[in-house]
């Protein structure tokens, strides 16, 4: 019982380790991007901020970053090790967010 | 030269030169398609190996079916060693194969463009200066992208970017069995001002025969006529003067 009650402590303590990692690559030539990063920041500003921690990775400045991941077309986004392409509907993101939090879960029992 | 001529870069395959009057013009993109196991990748490959070893113009790989390390492994048997190439920073391999690992694309809305390919290809294009650049396989795309209205817009983008700066590109295209066309997008040829078909047809019960055809190169008077070509110790070889047997 202790040792839950100290890795509970130490969760709490640790705000970045519940966090869903969302990576969002676009370019300096997507057309398409800002709309995509706007209908993301829109569906997860419906979550508690802390809920999600967001890399942006600008393709034109980081191209291997783009290569690591294997990402060729944009915008994409990321969540939890799966992608969407293109400009997402809310309610994709909203599977992918569940569909994280729920691998995570699944990983802490 | 004045500038109506077209300046030509040698493929350095042997044979292939004579049909195309010396070479590919250069900056264009050249399309070599065919049925699966024709010999594209081979013909790519050393389009991009004799480019850095003989006439020392540095060349790009972009694999997107097979790993480099079965690329390497396949191209020592023709006495090609491209591990030395890169070290030398003549040569980059470029691995976008299905084998490294990728996000599972879950979702996909026609609202996208390749610019992600294409900066990978031009951070790799800058590194070693390179004047050759093959994508093999074009055809791969199709099976990773649903959208093929914005995948042939955005192949034409590409190919603009890439020899805009008279880097010469050669794409490969896998012809699907029992088709008749060029490609899985049937727009491969005219996204080329170049394009050169590989064959291996079956003349008997108990043989086949490789040939090449030059369909088109811009403003080259290229044979009309389908050449005998076949893999040797050294890569491919075409026979100029021998029509094949099939043709």
């Amino acid at each position: 019982m202790v040792e839950d009650e100290e890795s509970e402590e130490a969760a709490e303590q640790d705000p970045t380790s519940s966090q869903i990692e969302i990576i969002f690559f676009k370019s300096d030539t997507c057309a398409f991007c800002p709309r995509a990063e706007e209908v993301l920041f829109e569906t997860i500003g419906d979550f508690d901020s802390g809920m999600f921690k967001v890399n942006e990775i600008n393709v034109s400045e980081n191209p291997e970053a783009a290569e690591e991941y294997g990402v060729f077309a944009l915008p994409t986004i990321m969540i939890g090790g799966v992608a969407v392409t293109g400009i997402p509907e809310p309610e994709a993101l909203l599977k992918m967010i569940l569909g994280s939090r729920m691998s995570q879960s699944r990983g802490a029992d | 030269m004045n500038e109506f001529t077209i300046e030509r870069i040698k493929t350095g395959i042997p044979g292939l030169d004579d049909l195309i009057e010396g070479g590919f013009p250069k900056g264009d993109t050249i399309l070599v398609a065919g049925k699966a196991g024709t010999g594209k990748s081979i013909l790519a490959t050393q389009f991009i190996y004799k480019g850095a070893t003989v006439y020392d113009e540095p060349g790009v790989l972009v694999t997107l079916e097979e790993p480099p390390s079965a690329i390497k492994r396949n191209m020592m048997r023709f006495g090609m060693d491209l591990k030395k190439l890169e070290e030398e920073n003549m040569l980059s391999l470029v691995d976008l194969s299905p084998a490294r690992p990728q996000p599972k694309n879950l979702y996909e809305y026609p609202s996208f463009d390749l610019s992600g390919l294409e900066a990978i290809i031009h951070s790799h294009i800058d590194r070693i200066n390179a004047k050759r650049v093959v994508i093999d396989t074009l055809s791969i795309l199709a099976y990773k992208f649903k959208s093929r209205d914005i995948l042939r817009e955005e192949f034409f983008k590409i190919c603009a970017s890439i020899t805009k700066k008279d880097t010469t590109l050669l794409l490969t295209s896998e012809i699907p069995a029992r088709d008749t066309g060029l490609g899985v997008f049937d727009i491969e040829a005219f996204l080329a001002s170049g394009v050169i078909v590989l064959y291996n047809e079956k003349i008997s019960d108990t043989s086949r025969s490789r040939s090449i055809e030059v369909l088109k190169l811009r403003g080259s008077k290229h044979s009309s006529r389908i050449h005998s070509m076949r893999i040797t110790d050294e890569g491919i070889r075409v026979w100029p003067g021998e029509i094949s047997p099939g043709s």
